[in-house]
């Protein structure tokens, strides 16, 4: 037991004025009555006929006492010390991973943390602090450690589930700052255990309490939806809980529903199903799980079946079949496969690649220019030498999203010098392998022969292509699915003048100009996001999906606490913080005083004279 | 001491006896006696003595038989009203003592308006009366002994045992019937039964300050009675008060026991009431007809 107000015992010197008020006579006001006999004799316990009279039992006297005694102990703000408390420094993790929108815990996992965060932060007592990171896909330090609730509330009040994955890692090192060099430090997670941990346990300052949240792991997700070229749909379910299920699909053709597809998914299982009613006029289509379940976010899914923009592609080269076959893997591409001796200047395509060979004089744009050993491209080739070890590639680049890097072994390649207005995309130990230009004109330039390396055999290759199309079409987001949470780069066509994005809620999110316009980062919530632009021809309307295609978030059961390494400081209790009793007994005052209010006014009855 | 318009509004008004009486000389009260008047009362057979005037000789003609036509005898009733001139009477928002001082002449003046023989007399001090007066011409002497009156002292059921009323009639007694001698249910019943003996249909009519009918006291108080000087220190609760409206609500019980068994009425009313309610309560008790 504690005392978070020790000046709060000013109040009981409520109790000796109540007695000495006692003892004072009271002087009473008079009046002239025509007769007393009606009035039977009475005088509440509470007040002395005679000063300084002897202190006679009175049930309103003690009930007086006793509810200032409940409210002087109420401004002495008592405490319990109970367990998952907090401790001096308290440092906690609120998970905002996408699967953390769960329902299962009323409102959502996410409220349920935010709210057993406020109880914390209620819970403060002198020389506590605390500090709220919310983990999200880059850690943020909502409130740095403070004593003040009023702060820490309204720092929670900011914190928001994202739509996607989150990186532990970067808020257990931020966790690690902020209680690195305090006494008495400890991380609590809130969360249900699906934040993305780091690569290798990492070694906290502070020991970590993990309060897992949530409470089933039954959860239908529509797990894959495309078009065959059959013009069927496929679409495939998944049952991320233990017990079978039945559901149905809805299917709806922009915006309309035309057909209920039935489906039974055992556990820890998928179904596939498909579906052959999709018309040619059809511009969006949207299958989504019936009845929902505790995860919304992956209950719906969307494909866009409009035909993209032909896009007309030259591609030069003596032979490249790696090549040809990824640029062909993006719809609405024209590809036209031209040997360099039948390259004519001049021939308007909307992309250049050019394999091996750059043509002379003025490059044409956009292109793609891999190792020109004959001519000059754009970034001159050095010496030929062995680059050594490929290094990991950027995940936060557009341009090497979900490209794995780690298998690819180049064996030769030329050595470059980064020219100003140019970037490393892919790097090796000793050269450059990749450049991009930035901004205009959109040129990329590989300083090595894809054949002299087993880049085309790893899955990193087309992605890679797919990745450059993006950027070096622009408006190479039409039609495609990006995960949510992640932002989608944009480019603009040329011309623009200006280019905004409509989000499924209606939103309109400017992002140009300035160009080249900034990514699109509102990508918390799936569905069909437009894309506007007004063009000198005028506006032009184009579609991408942004889609919930998590299995490790969709499933939804608890997960256990993140491997750490044990902190450097010795090993404590779990944190201890003060249970407040200071509502019970401001209750218990009120209590006490409509019982007084209630004996006095029902004192003749109760036998009081 | 009454407006035009109150003197026009009690012209129409009446005395109700609940008994007939019978007195000295004609009036306008229904005696128990048969005698000449306008109102045919019964026939009977004729008996030797009877006045021959009285034969109805078209019931002769028709039943061959001798029959007197019997009429309602109309004669002065006395009113006598007693007034509650005590120090009790001033107490209350507003006092009682100017309202019971204009019901007294308001009652006289009706009294007087139906030929009766109406005298006023203080209840407490037995000397301080006017004679019985009758006719309109004795409205200016009671309403004159009236203003003379000033409240003060102390009154009770005793006093009201020392009244001589000698001619039968009915007496109007108005007072608030609170005093420290009035503790008790029966000490009222007594004094009130014996002017019936002394065939007086009794009237007893109860003004009351708002402020007594429903106490707004609340808290401590010391409470002083305005006749004996009596004081009590209360605490006033909502409890203490529902058993002063109880203990008010029996007394006034108490009261109308006692005069109904004596063949009269009560009547109450407050001291805010105007004339005009004043009458309407009596009306609503019988006490008062057009």
């Amino acid at each position: 037991m504690t005392l978070l107000a020790p000046i709060g015992a000013l109040a009981l010197l409520a109790l000796p004025a109540i007695l000495v008020l006692y003892f004072l006579k009271v002087r009473r006001p008079q009046t002239r009555v025509a007769t007393i006999q009606f009035w039977r004799p009475f005088v509440a316990d509470r007040q002395a006929n005679t000063p300084w009279q002897r202190l006679r039992p009175s049930l309103l006297l003690a009930l007086q006492l006793l509810a200032a005694l409940a409210l002087a102990l109420a401004l002495l703000r008592p405490g319990l010390s109970g367990a998952a408390g907090i401790d001096r420094t308290t440092v906690v993790l609120l998970d905002g991973s996408a699967s953390m929108s769960a329902t299962d815990v009323s409102p959502t996992r996410f409220d349920a943390a935010v709210a057993r965060a406020r109880r914390l932060a209620g819970q403060l007592g002198p020389g506590q602090q605390m500090a709220v990171v919310l983990v999200g896909q880059h850690a943020a330090l909502l409130a740095p450690p403070s004593h003040d609730t009023a702060v820490i509330n309204a720092a929670l009040d900011r914190a928001h589930p994202t739509g996607g994955e989150v990186d532990l890692g970067e808020a257990l090192s931020l966790a690690n700052a902020v209680v690195s060099g305090r006494p008495g430090g400890s991380i609590l997670l809130l969360g249900d255990g699906h934040a993305r941990q780091p690569g290798a346990p990492p070694r906290l300052a502070a020991p970590l309490h993990f309060e897992p949240i949530g409470v089933s792991g039954e959860n239908l997700a529509i797990e894959a939806i495309s078009r065959a070229r059959s013009n069927s749909v496929f679409i495939r379910v998944g049952n991320y809980g233990r017990v079978e299920r039945d559901a149905r699909i809805e299917i709806f053709a922009d915006e309309r529903l035309v057909d209920v597809l039935p489906v039974r998914v055992g556990g820890n299982s998928t179904a596939d199903l498909t579906w052959t009613g999709l018309s040619a006029r059809t511009q969006v289509l949207q299958a989504r799980i019936t009845p929902g379940d505790a995860l919304a976010i992956d209950d719906s899914a969307w494909l866009v079946t409009s035909a993209p923009p032909v896009r007309r592609v030259l591609l030069v080269t003596e032979e490249n079949g790696f090549l040809e076959r990824a640029l062909k893997l993006r719809s609405g591409i024209d590809l036209t496969v031209r040997k360099k001796a039948n390259f004519k200047a001049g021939e308007p395509y909307d992309l250049y690649v050019f394999d091996g060979w750059v043509p002379p004089g003025k490059l044409p744009e956009p292109a793609l220019v891999i190792a020109p050993t004959d001519g000059v491209g754009p970034v001159p080739l050095g010496s030929q030498l062995s680059p050594g070890a490929v290094l990991p590639g950027d995940q936060r680049d557009p341009l090497t999203q979900d490209v794995v890097l780690k298998d690819v072994h180049v064996q030769s390649a030329y050595r470059v010098a980064v020219p100003p207005g140019w970037r490393t995309v892919i790097a090796a130990v000793d050269t450059p392998l990749l450049l991009v230009h930035e901004g205009e004109p959109r040129i990329a330039e590989l300083t090595f022969d894809i054949h002299h390396s087993d880049l085309p055999l790893r899955p990193a290759f087309p992605i890679l292509v797919q990745n450059l199309l993006g950027y070096l079409l622009p408006g190479g987001y039409e039609n495609r699915i990006f995960p949510t949470g992640r932002p989608v780069t944009i480019a603009a066509e040329p011309g623009a003048r200006s280019i905004e994005v409509v989000t499924p809620s209606g939103r309109v999110v400017r992002l140009g100009p300035p160009f080249p316009p900034s990514p699109f980062s509102e990508t918390a919530v799936p569905g069909v996001y437009t894309v506007r632009q007004q063009l000198p021809a005028g506006p032009r309307l184009s579609q991408f999906v942004v889609q919930f295609a998590d299995p490790d978030l969709s499933r939804i059961a608890v997960g256990g606490a993140p491997l750490v390494l044990e902190s450097n400081r010795p090993a404590t209790a779990p944190p201890r913080g003060t249970l407040e009793l200071w509502p019970w007994l401001a209750v218990a005052a009120l209590l006490l005083l409509t019982g007084e209010w209630w004996v006095f006014h029902r004192g003749p009855r109760l036998g009081h004279a | 001491m009454l407006s035009p318009a109150e003197l026009n509004l009690l012209s129409r008004l009446d005395l109700s006896f609940r008994r007939p009486v019978s007195g000295l000389y004609a009036g306008e009260r229904r005696s128990p006696r048969a005698a000449r008047s306008p109102e045919f009362s019964d026939f009977r057979p004729y008996v030797a003595g009877d006045d021959f005037r009285q034969i109805d000789w078209r019931a002769y003609a028709r039943l061959e038989r001798l029959m007197l036509r019997l009429y309602v005898a109309e004669e002065e009733s006395s009113l006598n009203v007693v007034l509650d001139a005590s120090a009790s009477m001033e107490v209350g928002t507003p006092a009682k003592w100017p309202a019971a001082r204009r019901l007294a002449a308001a009652l006289a003046f009706i009294g007087l308006s139906s030929m009766d023989r109406v005298a006023v007399g203080v209840l407490g001090d037995r000397r301080l009366h006017t004679p019985h007066l009758r006719g309109k011409d004795g409205v200016a002497r009671i309403w004159s002994f009236l203003e003379t009156l000033q409240t003060g002292g102390a009154a009770g059921p005793a006093q009201l045992t020392e009244l001589d009323w000698s001619r039968p009639g009915m007496t109007v007694v108005i007072s608030d019937f609170l005093s420290e001698e009035s503790k008790g249910v029966a000490q009222w019943s007594a004094p009130v039964a014996g002017l019936r003996r002394r065939r007086q249909e009794p009237l007893l009519w109860q003004i009351l300050a708002p402020d007594e009918e429903n106490p707004t006291l609340s808290g401590d108080w010391l409470l002083v009675t305005a006749e004996s000087e009596e004081s009590r220190e209360l605490t006033i609760t909502p409890a203490l008060v529902a058993e002063y409206l109880s203990g008010l609500a029996d007394h006034r019980a108490a009261l109308r026991q006692a005069a109904d068994g004596a063949g009269g009425r009560l009547v109450a009313s407050l001291s805010s009431h105007g004339l005009e309610e004043q009458m309407v309560a009596g009306m609503a008790r019988g006490a008062i007809r057009r």
